[in-house]
């Protein structure tokens, strides 16, 4: 395993349970500041129930119950005092499918910081803007910022989401499958994207493309039945990856 | 070996005759709507000819002894009975479909959905009943100086409201669990609260569906007869002040139901009640187009495609633009006056009103023209060209405050308003700034507090709200079932009433309800099924079956009095059927026709395309297929509909009046040409007539309830037997 000096995550020995059902078995990885870690693995391999453990979105499945450490800055996240209202403001999450609310751009994007208490005006705005330049999509919606979200394309969705999450600043930002909806071309403009991002926030991604995985992250977990089967380097890997079935799965013989 | 030809033998493949045969029995709820309108509009003429059309839409006064019938103050107490009712029901309704949809624990929904579905299956007679023994006392005791009876606007727009209640709960859950998950994991996920989650992001994504409900809500309120005749007190008369709540009123259904024993047929009289109940269709129509559109709107926000056009929608698509467009404008500039005049009626003549009408209609049109224009000089943007466009091109500031504006004038207005009552003017109008003062301050405290203890508030709240929704169908419940269960033994049950129903048994009103049940669904089965079969399985998408469904649509939204009308007019005196067990059962039957039609329709297009599928790969008839894989598969639920649709059947009195039912029987006959006692009716008949007979009403209402509340339990039971035995 790499040793990691600023690890803004650190998850050790987790597991977890849908009801009866287990989910996650002792996984350990640690996510390094201003780093893209990616997860792979085939599907139902627990890389999903994973990543949306991390800000708790699994709170909201009953039944759902998690043991082990996940820390954030040396903060248990699923610690008793723990706020789970801040931990989601502080790490962020993108969805599969672009899932923008049926509102304006504008209501879309200032929603987060209005929730979190601003509501002067000015500041609100400069929020837009800037949320939705660092997204790469003030260019394309600054002249509709008051037409519905729902009537820009899908990749332009995506991007609103991204910028929407932005908008309440985090450190991390979670991305599960976040471009599986999306043609090539918008998928490619989100990768970019993701590579601008990570200089100022700490990206998260699960992806079922091992390309994609390849191109954009600096570190990689391949993930299999619930458990991390092996977590280092990108490069390492995909180039010379220390299990079999690591190797096994990305050279396509099985998955 | 020589293999058969795969040419067909026969000119005609069965299934197309069978599909044929089907559009046949399907165009007949087309042409039910067609003859109710042709009744009801054809016996409205005489009295346009007689009064006049301005007369009966501007008269003042309807007395119909010195032959007076003008509508407006019989117009003017439908409208506030309705704006009472929902005014009291969407804040609860609404409250208790967000508990139900986002607060409550998943394993509570069902039971609590349930409760809500109970509501709804109580007969408006026993809501009447529950109103006269209850609700008036309630109310004179606690206003004593205001009501002297208790009877009142206000007692029917409570109770009004009451039955609104389960319509509104229901719709608005639907329309609040159909909002995307992934609209709420979003929000979660920036570290919004459940609360804010609800507030912010799920109601407003709902609000159409919410607003269909409200819509649906007023419908339900508009078309219904035998509580609001119970309660309000039936003076024609229009409140002075405009919102005096304590005034005795009458709505256009309890006109109906009031006048029509005593009227001579094809009188004037007979004439302008029949113009009533076209008014009623118009508005209830109106009402079921807004939520019609209303919905579409929702499908085109989420992304859907919007329902095609019915045959009426392609001749107006065929139309030159500029005529359409004339036409819209045209309705809003009327629906303009019509609000300007009626509510200047309330401190002016009619010839006053009209002028006020005319220039507050002038005065809008002329300044939203002006705005137009302005935007157009300033190139903010083009001529709007419909209102809703329109509204989108006002600034956002603008619009943010003139919301603001209207909700302050709003919160005044009624605070004043309630308050003038009790106290004077002045009083009164501090008291409304007050409340305005009080709610911006709350507002601006909340907004400071922690956001978990706004949610606990809020949730709070919503279950407060939901626990006096249950107490108060307890209470229904109770207060019935306490007085009424001691009454009921073997004598009573199978005796024959004495003393004109004050004393003795209801045998004939149970056997008499019974026929009522059996009669109507013999006409409504085979109609409704194989119309639905027709609508789930044959019906492609074209302008006739668009047609079809809009019918049922409008069969569906008829209030049950016009049912009442028809079956008076088409079956006991066109016909000639008399006042008989006969007519009754075809008006039933109509009635509960569009319910029939929809649970088969929907039953079947729950089953899976494999099933069907599975069956034609194997060389069966469409026709086949339906009827020995696809029915049986959706048969547990085609049963649940028709049990509910007989519980209706039992418990309606509307349609019944005028058509089948007598109050009072020693002997019971078997024709089917002669009348026939009935539980609904005889409670409404014991209630207001039958002086000194309390332990009797609440009797029939305990037996008729009964009655209603096992179809209610039947259908739930079968439900669950045939989930539990098929899967999917």
């Amino acid at each position: 395993m790499v040793m990691i000096m600023d690890n803004v995550i650190d998850i050790q020995n987790v597991n977890l349970w849908y009801g009866d059902h287990q989910a996650l078995f002792d996984v350990s990885m640690p996510v390094q500041k201003n780093k893209v870690t990616a997860l792979i693995g085939p599907s139902g391999c627990g890389k999903s129930t994973l990543i949306r453990s991390i800000n708790r979105m699994n709170d909201l499945i009953d039944g759902c119950r998690v043991e082990g450490r996940m820390m954030f800055h040396g903060e248990d996240i699923y610690g008793p005092g723990t706020d789970v209202i801040k931990v989601r403001k502080k790490i962020g999450m993108i969805f599969q499918k672009p899932n923008p609310f049926p509102m304006s751009v504008r209501d879309n994007i200032t929603y987060g910081p209005k929730i979190h208490g601003i509501t002067d005006k000015d500041k609100l705005e400069e929020i837009l803007e800037k949320s939705l330049r660092e997204a790469a999509l003030w260019e394309e919606v600054k002249d509709r910022l008051d037409k519905s979200a729902m009537s820009l394309s899908g990749g332009q969705q995506q991007r609103l989401c991204i910028a929407r999450t932005l908008a309440v600043s985090p450190e991390v930002i979670l991305m599960d499958e976040p471009t599986s909806a999306l043609d090539p071309i918008a998928t490619s403009k989100i990768e970019d994207l993701i590579t601008e991002l990570v200089k100022e926030y700490t990206v998260v991604i699960v992806t079922h493309n091992m390309q994609q995985a390849a191109r954009i992250s600096d570190y990689t977990g391949f993930m299999y039945i619930g458990e991390m089967v092996e977590f280092d380097k990108t490069d390492k890997i995909f180039q010379n990856p220390s299990k079999e079935m690591t190797d096994r799965y990305i050279s396509g013989r099985f998955g | 070996m020589e293999t058969e030809s795969i040419q067909t033998e026969s000119r005609f493949h069965s299934d197309t005759v069978t599909k044929y045969l089907l559009m046949g029995i399907a165009a007949i709820a087309v042409s039910i709507v067609f003859f109710i309108i042709l009744f009801i509009f054809g016996n409205s003429i005489g009295a346009i000819t007689d009064v006049g059309l301005t007369d009966l839409l501007t008269g003042p006064r309807w007395r119909s002894s010195e032959g007076l019938y003008g509508t407006v103050p019989i117009i003017t107490a439908t409208l506030l009975v309705t704006a009472g009712a929902i005014l009291f029901a969407v804040p609860i309704g609404v409250a208790a479909a967000i508990f139900i949809s986002e607060v409550a624990p998943s394993r509570f929904k069902s039971v609590l959905k349930s409760i809500s579905e109970v509501f709804a299956g109580i007969p408006s007679v026993i809501y009447g009943f529950f109103g006269l023994t209850v609700l008036v006392p309630l109310l004179r005791d606690t206003f004593p100086s205001h009501l002297l009876m208790g009877y009142s606007w206000l007692a029917g727009s409570i109770l009004l409201g009451i039955m609104a209640l389960p319509t509104i709960i229901s719709v608005s859950e639907d329309a609040l669990s159909a909002v995307p998950k992934s609209y709420r994991e979003a929000s979660m996920a920036m570290g919004a609260t459940k609360w804010e989650t609800t507030i912010k992001v799920v109601t407003p994504a709902a609000i159409s569906g919410i607003s269909a409900a409200i819509i649906l809500g007023i419908g339900r309120a508009v078309g219904e007869t035998m509580a609001v005749m119970m309660v309000c007190g039936n003076s024609a008369i229009v409140p002075d002040p405009i919102f005096n709540v304590f005034s005795r009123i009458r709505p256009i259904t309890s006109t109906i139901a009031l006048e029509m024993p005593y009227v001579v047929i094809g009188s004037t009289h007979y004439s302008a009640l029949f113009f009533l109940a076209l008014i009623l269709m118009i508005m209830v129509l109106a009402i079921s187009m807004a939520s019609k559109i209303i919905v579409n709107r929702t499908r085109r926000k989420f992304g859907e495609t919007e329902n095609k056009p019915s045959l009426t929608g392609i001749i107006v698509a065929k139309l030159p633009v500029p005529l359409v467009n004339g036409f819209k404008n045209a309705l809003v500039v009327a629906g303009l006056f019509l609000i300007a005049y009626f509510i200047s009626l309330t401190f002016s003549n009619s010839f006053g009103a009209v002028l006020i009408g005319i220039s507050v209609t002038v005065a809008i049109v002329a300044s939203s023209l002006l705005w137009l224009n302005r935007l157009k000089n300033e190139g903010v943007s083009d001529r709007p060209r419909n209102p809703s466009e329109f509204i989108e091109s006002i600034p956002v500031k603008i619009k943010a405050v003139s919301r603001n504006i209207i909700t302050y004038a709003l919160v005044i207005t009624v605070v004043f308003m309630g308050a003038s009552l009790f106290y004077d003017d002045v009083v009164a109008f501090m008291a409304g700034l007050a409340v305005a003062a009080a709610y911006v301050t709350l507002r601006s405290v909340f907004r400071r507090i922690d956001s978990r203890v706004v949610q606990k508030v809020a949730h709070t709240a919503l279950l407060a709200v939901m626990i006096f929704a249950i107490l108060l169908l307890v209470y229904i419940l109770a207060d019935i079932f306490i007085e009424g269960l001691p009454m009921i033994t073997w004598d009573f049950l199978t005796g024959y009433p004495k003393d004109a129903g004050r004393a003795g048994g209801i045998y004939p009103a149970i056997v008499g309800t019974l026929k009522l049940i059996v009669g109507s669904m013999v006409i409504a089965l085979p109609l409704g099924m194989i119309t639905g079969i027709f609508l789930a399985e044959y019906a492609k998408d074209t302008p006739f079956t668009r047609t079809v469904r809009n019918s049922i649509d409008i069969l569906n939204g008829t209030p049950s009095i016009v049912f009442g009308l028809f079956g008076m007019s088409a079956f006991v005196i066109y016909f000639g059927f008399g006042n008989s067990l006969l007519a009754g059962c075809i008006t039933l039957g109509l009635m509960v026709l569009p319910v029939i039609i929809r649970t088969t329709e929907e039953a079947l297009k729950a089953v899976p395309g494999e099933l069907r599928e599975g069956s034609m790969a194997m060389g069966a008839t469409k026709w086949e297929t339906t009827v020995k894989v696809v029915l049986p598969a959706a048969i547990g639920s085609v049963i649940t509909g028709v049990i509910l649709s007989i519980g209706r059947v039992a418990g309606e009195t509307a349609p019944i009046m005028f058509t089948a039912v007598i109050m009072y029987q020693r002997v019971m006959s078997h024709s089917i040409f002669d009348p026939v006692m009935a539980l609904p009716y005889q409670l409404f008949y014991l209630a207001t007539e039958g002086m000194g007979s309390p332990a009797m009403q609440s009797a029939v209402a305990t037996v008729l309830l009964i009655m209603v509340l096992s179809m209610f339990t039947l259908a739930s039971v079968v439900r669950h037997y045939f989930d539990k035995r098929i899967r999917w």
